[in-house]
């Protein structure tokens, strides 16, 4: 068997058994129901808790607004609790030492950095569908309009741009001592991208536009194909940042 | 056969120079003692062994190849057991042993076989629970197992015994002795009495250079001082013999314990021959008459001071 393989078995057990598959599909289960409940409920809570005498006027709410809970959940909630769980994947083991006796072995350090990146990935991506499909489903129950397009489009980008954020997590663990120290590289690069959105050219290129312009997508006003320099961008990123964190590995001193 | 060959190492960590030029050669089936004081560049050492550390400078050769840091080749030679060896909680004995022998390349069947064979060896064969529970001395034990699970030519360990009680220390010796001429071990400690149990040879080594080597009895024999002990019926007949004028005259020096005399003769070509005729001519006849041999505490104490 491969040490891909091997370790990658070791990690999806170690997710399974330490319960961060649990957690974290459970919170994204959460998330997929709350969206289009949210975007339901909001509109009756806000008439039905106004004082007595002022009227409100509210469009009636569509699966658009489901969606729009969606994004904005994930984006923000989601991705920070996926970066929490996942914040000590390298940092535990090089602290703790467990990874010396298999290093010893002849484990080869390429198989630890690809093993703990397809574990995370398999994790994100089964954690997002789950979200997606709960709230597709619901939304589809709650609210019979088909306002909402290019769904399988924008989710992509949401699933691309969290891959990278998990690259970067992955190659700040091999840089920083800590787990505290990769969170921080992450907030960091995070910091930078949306600091690179102040100028209005550079948005075409920035990963973060994946996470940031999926509305315009399930609405229609961005088509997919304005966001392919991005989505270039991110997998160039992505694959640089974990040829990266296998170089580093290799080089750091156990 | 020699197993470990290791020229002119040299490594440093920022100014403090760890290792400055060790040489040292572990010849095959031996239970070699790598004795030194804490900080002394022992775990260096082997961490350079196994490639988990880059070398200044310096060759390491296991079975002849030698190790590249970063390209683990020669570690399929070699089982390591580092001082304190941690593993994954959540997994139980067999699992992880099954996991360790996937990454040697072993057959699942073979690791099945040796698994088994191993847990009996180290006492762990029925224990099924999850590792996160383990004593250090059954982590230890486990250590043990998964080093010896590719049936290493080396087994390297790092201080095995210095944390663990009375009980679990004879329980790794033991266990190590039991190797012995299928393994050559070299073992890293400060506790001599552990060495002087179970190793043939020793190494000795002090701020990064190796100062004493070979088998015990040799050593021993090295630094053997011409020592002897007597003891009298008496303090007084001690005293009076201390002071005898023919006993100076053999250029000794002699130390006493009230009825017991220690006496060094410097001069390396008298034997204790001379102390028993002198005894004899006095009509001494002395309740005990001993040899002193050097222990390894003393050669330590002296070649580390």
């Amino acid at each position: 068997m491969s040490h891909f393989r091997v370790f990658f078995k070791k990690e999806m057990v170690e997710h399974i058994r330490t319960y961060k598959l649990l957690i974290m599909l459970v919170v994204f289960f959460i998330f997929g129901i709350m969206n289009p409940l949210t975007a339901k409920l909001t509109p009756e809570l806000l008439e039905k808790f106004m004082p007595e005498g002022v009227l409100i006027s509210l469009p009636e709410p569509s699966s658009i607004d489901s969606w729009a809970q969606f994004y904005k959940n994930i984006t923000q909630m989601g991705l920070i609790v996926t970066v929490l769980v996942f914040s000590s994947v390298l940092s535990s083991e090089l602290s703790k030492g467990t990874l010396i006796n298999l290093l010893t072995k002849g484990l080869s350090r390429t198989a630890v950095i690809m093993g703990k990146f397809a574990a995370m990935l398999t994790i994100w991506t089964a954690s997002l569908a789950t979200a997606f499909v709960t709230t597709w489903g619901y939304t589809v129950f709650l609210f019979s309009d088909d306002y909402s397009a290019n769904l399988f489009s924008s989710v992509f980008c949401l699933w691309l741009f969290g891959v990278f954020i998990l690259a970067v997590l992955l190659c700040s663990s091999t840089l920083a001592a800590s787990s505290y120290g990769a969170l921080l590289l992450t907030g960091a690069a995070a910091v930078c991208l949306a600091i690179l959105n102040i100028f209005p050219k550079a948005w075409k290129y920035n990963p973060l536009s994946l996470a940031g312009k999926n509305m315009e997508l399930v609405t229609n006003s961005i088509m997919f194909s304005s966001l392919s320099y991005a989505i270039g961008v991110t997998v160039a990123a992505a694959i640089a940042l974990l040829a990266a964190a296998v170089l580093i590995f290799k080089r750091k001193q156990l | 056969m020699s197993v470990l060959e290791i020229s002119d190492l040299r490594m440093s960590f920022g100014s403090h120079q760890v290792l400055q030029g060790l040489n040292m050669v572990v010849p095959e089936n031996s239970i070699f003692g790598f004795v030194g004081k804490n900080g002394a560049g022992k775990t260096t050492t082997m961490r350079i062994v196994v490639g988990l550390l880059k070398p200044d400078s310096g060759t390491v050769k296991v079975c002849g190849e030698e190790v590249v840091y970063g390209d683990t080749k020669t570690n399929r030679h070699i089982g390591f057991l580092p001082d304190v060896p941690e593993f994954y909680g959540y997994m139980r004995p067999m699992e992880y042993l099954k996991l360790c022998g996937e990454i040697t390349g072993l057959p699942s069947k073979k690791i099945k076989e040796r698994s088994e064979e191993l847990l009996e060896l180290v006492g762990l064969k029925d224990v099924n629970r999850r590792i996160g529970g383990f004593s250090r001395g059954m982590k230890q034990r486990l250590g043990i197992a998964q080093a010896l699970l590719n049936e290493p030519k080396l087994l390297i360990c790092d201080e095995p015994t210095s944390a663990l009680d009375p009980i679990g220390r004879k329980q790794i010796l033991d266990i190590l002795a039991s190797i012995k001429g299928r393994t050559t071990v070299v073992f890293s400690t400060h506790i001599l009495a552990d060495v002087e149990r179970i190793c043939d040879r020793i190494a000795v080594l002090d701020q990064g250079i190796l100062v004493l080597s070979g088998t015990i009895s040799e050593i021993q024999k090295q630094y053997q001082r011409n020592s002897f002990m007597i003891k009298f019926a008496t303090a007084d007949q001690a005293a009076e013999f201390s002071a005898s004028e023919e006993l100076q005259q053999l250029g000794v020096k002699v130390v006493q314990e009230e009825n017991v005399l220690a006496i060094t003769i410097e001069d390396h070509s008298l034997r204790g021959q001379v102390l028993i005729d002198l005894l004899a001519a006095k009509q001494i006849t002395p309740e005990k008459f001993e040899v002193v041999e050097p222990t390894l505490e003393s050669l330590f104490a002296e070649v580390v001071q």
